[in-house]
């Protein structure tokens, strides 16, 4: 059950870390702000301009 | 007694992958089940990864758990951040994974089952996995730098720059070869067509749910989008069985590619958060999502291969495309056991978020294992398929002929017997009004999916549905990598415009964002419209361009990884990059140069142009044909000098980097190694 719990764990992770929603939350709490709808368009300039600067893999 | 107990179970999955790998190669004659397949490659990956990958980890590159990573040194919280090594696996897994290890065996498997199946195992354990784990050791000891910034440090500016050039010729291409699979899969297919239209709308909603309705709600907004996608396989169901709406969405060839090529332009010149990102979002959880579904249903169908060993196109005969197995089954192939394109990801986010430098070794060298698999579980797809109906599928028009009796007789006489009331019934099946030359390997591996899937629950009854979310699944990551890669390229091309004209290099002023746009859709367009054109399927000439392309970028991470071993002090393990260096540039001159020189003009881009001048100047081409004639011996031509250009660039960086190795070796040239320097990680296990 613990181990299960784990993989749930590291599941839930790795779903937040691809949808960007981890880097987010990360970017709150080093910038010291709470999260508002002007936040998130904010932060999505910044991570997307990167994310997207760097070809896709074939 | 633990260890000893570790050494026999160890020498157990040693020997267990000595019997299945040779069980697999010596077998003729009989039914192979799947599963010696999945056990010769799970069990060669373990080998690989307990014993060679941590030879290179430990003795080789000497990783180092107190030396901090990038990812604690620079933590910025936003691109470097010490994250959990089962995450950043999956992160990196998920950034590698594309089409080419789907497509790519699927068309090997032209020449049986076992030449593609011992490569996509043996290059990704020697070759395409120690590349993406050096690579990445020497991103994160570079402080996350880019590949293209490495080979200008490390081997000199000529190297920076060919890598440059390389990556933006080698995207055209790419762009080009899988937006024509994508316009053969739904070429005349208004379910698949309505379906792959639909995830448009449906990622514009989703982009301005995420903006304004929900801000930040990702996972939520991508579940409604994959529930909206799945609905419109079923409206695709409903258009393609109505009369008045199957037309609407029945559209040919170069419409659809007329369509991708404006979609492509919209993609890249529109705001990212509108189209692009909640695309990727949905496609990324679809990707993986169908890969673990495709897993589990080989192990509960545990399905026989109906395709034998080797098939007699093994003399370079084969419809699908023409050349023997040396080199074309490893060009073709390509991402699934050595990808150039890995070494991008290996040197881009991965080693900005790895915690600890040992994390490296699942992460570089694991991923690229399960990336194999991928491709393994990939050729058991297209396997699984009756030989006849997989060469009916896959062969061109202008190779069996252009009707059903035509195509069926050809194809029965190379002794893959088919009749034309089977591929009927099977289209039927799965919705489509024809399955015959459907070629570039979509549609044969959507069938192979689709029977595994519908075997492992629903039966027959929901095979169309299954075709088509495979289809599906297919079309929504390759539109992705269409969008996101003419955005890059459009990127590259304004950075080198900025240096003649300033305004250009602004990705804010509209009219150079347009300009360079349109510059790079008309570039992979053109060769999309080559494809849609070329009587033999155009995958024939275009997919060796990718698979020679793909390789040389290979070829210059390898030069890359083995120039800093060399400066490491390291000279006596340069081996292990070398050797498949050394492969991957025998195998990309020969496909070059037989590309370009070849005699036979199915293989020779030269000789085609002839053949065809030939065949105008007697006068064998009607009126009518002329100018279209005219055109595709230009663009043999220009093919030839694609081949030629990315010959000269291979040989460029080749002999600056043998040049570097050369004055290192002999003492003439300081050996200076550009790592950052060491500083004590200070990173707890508990804050990852």
């Amino acid at each position: 059950m613990r181990h299960l719990k784990a993989f749930g764990r590291i599941l839930l992770g790795l779903l937040r870390e691809l949808s960007d929603e981890s880097a987010y939350q990360r970017h709150l709490r080093s910038h010291g702000r709470t999260h508002s709808p002007g936040e998130w368009r904010h932060f999505c300039e910044h991570r997307l301009r990167l994310k997207y600067s760097r070809p896709k893999c074939c | 007694m633990k260890r000893i107990l570790g050494h026999a179970a160890w020498a157990a999955v040693a020997v267990a992958a000595a019997f299945f790998l040779g069980g697999i190669a010596v077998d003729r004659g009989e039914p192979v089940n799947s599963m010696w397949l999945v056990l010769a490659a799970v069990c060669t990956y373990l080998v690989g990864f307990r014993f060679y990958a941590k030879f290179i980890a430990a003795k080789v590159m000497i990783l180092d758990n107190d030396r901090a990573t990038p990812a604690e040194r620079l933590r910025n919280g936003i691109d470097f951040e010490p994250t959990n090594k089962w995450i950043v696996f999956g992160h990196h897994f998920a950034a590698i994974a594309g089409p080419g290890p789907l497509v790519g065996p699927t068309l090997a498997a032209q020449f049986g089952y076992l030449p593609g199946t011992l490569w996509i195992i043996l290059g990704a354990v020697i070759g395409g996995a120690v590349q993406d784990f050096v690579i990445l050791f020497c991103s994160m000891r570079r402080d996350g730098k880019s590949l293209g910034a490495m080979a200008r440090e490390e081997i000199g500016r000529v190297g920076g720059v060919t890598a440059l050039l390389t990556v933006l010729l080698i995207m055209i291409i790419l762009l080009a070869v899988i937006a024509l699979v994508v316009v053969n899969a739904l070429k005349g297919s208004p379910w698949g067509t309505f379906t792959i239209a639909a995830t448009m709308p449906i990622a514009i909603f989703m982009g301005l749910y995420l903006r304004y309705w929900r801000p930040g709600k990702v996972l939520e907004c991508s579940v409604l989008g994959f529930l909206l996608v799945v609905l419109a396989i079923f409206g695709g169901q409903w258009v393609a069985e109505s009369p008045s709406w199957a037309p609407v969405f029945t559209l040919s060839g170069m419409a659809l590619a007329i369509a991708v090529i404006i979609y492509g332009f919209f993609a890249s010149a529109l705001p990212v958060w509108l189209l692009l990102a909640p695309r990727d979002y949905l496609s990324t959880f679809v990707k993986l999502g169908v890969v673990f579904m495709l897993a589990i249903g080989i192990l509960l169908v545990r399905p026989q291969l109906e395709l034998p060993a080797f098939t007699r196109f093994v003399d370079g005969d084969g419809p699908i495309f023409a050349g023997k197995i040396f080199p074309f089954c490893f060009i073709t192939i390509a991402c699934g056991a050595i990808s150039g394109f890995h070494s991008l990801i290996s040197s881009g986010t991965t080693p900005k978020i790895i915690a600890k430098e040992w994390h490296a070794w699942p992460v570089g060298y694991g991923a690229m294992l399960l990336e194999s698999f991928v491709g393994i579980m990939a050729m058991i797809a297209a396997c699984v398929l009756q030989p006849g109906v997989f060469f009916a599928v896959n062969s061109p028009a202008g190779i069996v002929g252009s009707t059903p009796e035509a195509a069926v007789a050809t194809i029965t006489s190379w002794g893959f017997p088919v009749t034309v009331a089977e591929m009927e019934q099977l289209a039927k099946d799965v919705g489509e009004s024809t399955l015959f030359a459907r070629t570039g390997g979509a549609p044969s591996l959507a069938l192979g999916m689709a029977h595994i899937f519908a075997k492992s629950g629903g039966g027959q009854a929901i095979l169309g549905f299954w075709y088509h979310f495979a289809i599906m699944f297919e079309a929504l990551f390759i539109l992705t990598i269409i969008d996101a890669g003419t955005r890059v390229g459009r990127f590259m091309l304004q950075d080198l415009l900025g240096s003649v004209c300033k305004p250009l290099g602004r990705t804010s002023w509209l009219p150079g964002v347009i300009g360079a746009s349109a510059a790079i859709v008309l570039a992979w367009g053109y060769f999309l419209v080559q494809g849609v054109l070329d009587p033999l399927g155009g995958i024939n000439s275009l997919w060796p361009l990718f698979g020679i392309a793909n390789q040389l970028l290979a070829a210059v991470a390898l030069c890359v990884a083995t120039t800093i071993l060399v400066k490491m002090h390291r000279a006596k393990y340069m081996w292990i990059t070398s050797i498949p260096l050394a492969w991957l540039v025998t195998v990309t001159f020969t496909a070059a140069s037989q590309k370009i020189f070849s005699p036979v003009p199915r293989i020779g881009f030269l000789a085609q142009a002839r053949a065809l001048e030939a065949a105008l100047a007697s006068g064998q081409i009607p009126a009518a044909k002329i100018a279209e004639t005219q055109h595709r011996i230009f663009n043999e031509r220009l093919d030839a000098v694609m081949c030629g250009i990315f010959l000269v660039l291979v040989a460029t960086i080749l002999i600056d980097s043998i040049r570097v190795w050369w004055g290192i070796l002999r003492g003439t040239r300081e050996a200076r190694v550009n790592e950052s320097a060491f500083v004590l990680s200070r990173l707890k296990a508990e804050e990852i």
